[in-house]
């Protein structure tokens, strides 16, 4: 029973690294700084959503001050009904994150179960549903999204279900390869040998061993869903108002943009140093979880 | 060679046949039709138009109608452009989009591919950190904020550069240079990590110590090498630059396939929408057939595979 437990222990080359991935985290600063944008941004999103006033306006609350440029009133100014800036990117902060996280959640659940099923058992289903994902892949997601999205209803929900469907080709195909990877190694083939039922595999052996790569696929999932639904957004195909997001914002500020430049250029601020941050927590967080990255000092 | 080209064109009809039905069911679910807009019309005339389009029909027949004329390359008619077919429509906004996004295209080879080389050859320096970060943000900023801060800059403020439409080649400058942003991004990334494979590699060591200079053992030893997988992701570029073009195309009003797209999903052009979504699915498959072709010459060991 001794050697099989040892051979449990995952292979040489995913050896559990001797920092914790938090630790490593600290030591790469643009990704440190990008976690702590990103928890600031996600904060201020969910003291909004619990109703909160962190703004002395509200998003919807209009004035007579129409159109008026930064000032210390209006820390970022006012639209063409007078309401403030600020307040209604705070407001639209909601929408943007949920979408970006909800489509993480939506691409790890399909994208998990549907690239375990074909990395697991191989052969006629693993090419029966690569193939599948091949054809998915072989339209791009800005016209499968508009398709889906003009289908369902320019609502967030269907925003949502369109993103999900886009978005998790790329997990399935990374949890299959890795999957396919791992399934060889000794550890596998000793809990085999344990008798373990394929579920245990799957999530005690497989999964936990994949999950890092899997991580930063989705850390990397979150920004292009808020890109894409800020795009939609833009183009006229997305959230429709009143919802209000980064996107609808930036979208009403396109129109004025010769005269009011202000309108869209704070929306899209935000929309950029979201997505920034989490490209670089992305980037981070892939090196961290890389044995071979040696941190702190010059590699030549 | 022939026969994995002949084997990838048998392949693409039944994809472009799930395409194509996929598409027709789903904008025919979606609600509203084509003639709603028009919202004075009576009833007899919308019911005309109807039969005039064969829309009444149920909508099996309508289908089999639709692929019995595909079959024959007819896309079948705009609703909403009178009296243009699509085939008309897609042969004089397919030139404007392929022209711009082989520009596009070119521009952003031209700078990410050098911009990742010189990163990863200066793995850690400043060149490296400078370069990463410029091709992070590049990824980060959405399309149509690159486009209102050029039109902003070059168009508004410094009125050097045109803005809309498609006449001179001086039109082709701000959308070009919009489109290239993100996939220039893509490629400087994608350069570094595979330089930076190719680097630890033991005939670059041998190329070192025989003496050749950095220049030609980068040149001739690293990047050509490390060149292969930059080829490979040519068909993921092709779908950025098309999904990019949908947004570039409404913001300068370019009259290309992305615009109308755009105009015949929001009108429900059925025909039109269709049209647009085979042509935009054949063009990803030529960019994959030629991606597999142009492997199969860069690494002679895929030959030897086959």
């Amino acid at each position: 029973m001794q050697t099989l437990d040892n051979a449990k222990s995952p292979p040489a080359a995913i050896k559990p690294l001797d920092q914790s991935v938090v630790a490593r985290l600290k030591r790469i600063p643009t990704a440190y700084f990008a976690f702590w944008v990103i928890a600031a941004i996600c904060l201020v999103a969910l003291l909004s959503w619990m109703g909160f006033s962190l703004c002395p306006y509200s998003f919807d609350q209009t004035s007579t001050d129409f159109l008026a440029g930064p000032s210390s009133q209006h820390l970022m100014g006012t639209d063409e009904l007078g309401r403030d800036l600020l307040s209604r990117i705070v407001y639209g902060a909601r929408l943007s994150i949920a979408i970006g996280l909800t489509t993480a959640a939506v691409a790890f659940v399909i994208g998990t179960l549907y690239g375990a099923i074909s990395g697991y058992f191989g052969g006629k289903i693993d090419t029966l549903l690569m193939r599948g994902v091949d054809i998915a892949y072989s339209l791009p997601d800005l016209l499968v999204m508009i398709l889906i999205g003009v289908l369902l209803g320019r609502g967030t929900l269907g925003i949502l279900i369109a993103l999900g469907l886009v978005s998790w080709m790329g997990t399935a195909r990374l949890v299959r390869a890795q999957f396919l990877q791992l399934k060889n190694e000794e550890f596998i083939e000793a809990a085999r040998a344990q008798g373990q039922s394929g579920l245990n595999i799957v999530f005690k052996h497989l999964l936990p061993n994949a999950i890092g790569p899997i991580i930063v696929a989705l850390t990397f999932t979150v920004p292009s869903a808020i890109l894409s639904e800020s795009t939609l957004s833009f183009i006229g195909l997305g959230l429709s108002p009143p919802a209000c997001s980064w996107g609808t914002l930036a979208s009403d500020g396109w129109r004025s943009l010769r005269a009011h430049p202000h309108l869209i250029f704070f929306p899209s601020l935000f929309i950029f140093m979201t997505v920034l941050s989490f490209n670089f927590l992305g980037d981070g967080l892939r090196d961290a979880l890389d044995p071979r990255t040696r941190l702190g000092k010059t590699v030549k | 060679m022939i026969a994995l080209i002949l084997k990838r064109v048998l392949l693409a009809i039944p994809v472009l046949l799930v395409v194509a039905s996929l598409t027709f069911v789903l904008v025919r679910i979606v609600p509203g039709g084509p003639f709603d807009a028009d919202k004075n019309l009576p009833p007899e005339i919308i019911a005309n138009l109807n039969a005039k389009y064969h829309l009444d029909k149920p909508v099996p027949e309508q289908y089999f109608l639709y692929l019995g004329r595909l079959a024959q390359g007819d896309l079948g008619v705009s609703y909403k452009y009178v009296n243009r077919t699509v085939n008309d429509i897609l042969s004089d906004a397919f030139p404007v989009s392929l022209q711009l996004g082989t520009i596009s295209l070119t521009l952003a080879v031209m700078i990410g591919v050098p911009l990742g080389a010189i990163a990863a050859v200066c793995r850690g320096r400043r060149e490296d950190v400078i370069a990463m970060f410029l091709s992070t943000l590049g990824i980060s900023v959405p399309g149509f904020v690159i486009g209102a801060t050029l039109i902003f800059v070059f168009a508004i403020e410094l009125r050097v550069l045109p803005v809309g439409l498609w006449e001179s080649p001086w039109h082709v400058v701000l959308p070009a240079v919009t489109l290239a942003f993100s996939p220039a991004a893509y490629l400087a990334r994608l350069t570094r990590a595979s330089v930076l494979e190719i680097v630890e590699k033991d005939w670059v060591r041998t190329a070192r110590s025989k003496g050749l200079s950095q220049w030609s053992t980068v040149t001739k030893h690293i990047l050509r090498n490390s060149l292969i997988p930059v080829v490979t992701v040519l068909g993921p570029l092709t779908a950025i630059v098309i999904t990019g073009s949908f947004v570039v195309e409404y913001i300068y009003a370019i009259p290309g396939m992305g615009r109308f797209f755009i105009t015949a999903v929001m009108n429900r052009d059925y025909d039109l929408i269709l049209g647009t979504t085979l042509v935009f699915a054949v063009l990803l498959i030529v960019a994959n057939t030629f991606v597999d072709v142009a492997y199969q010459i860069l690494d002679p060991r895929m030959r030897l595979e086959d």
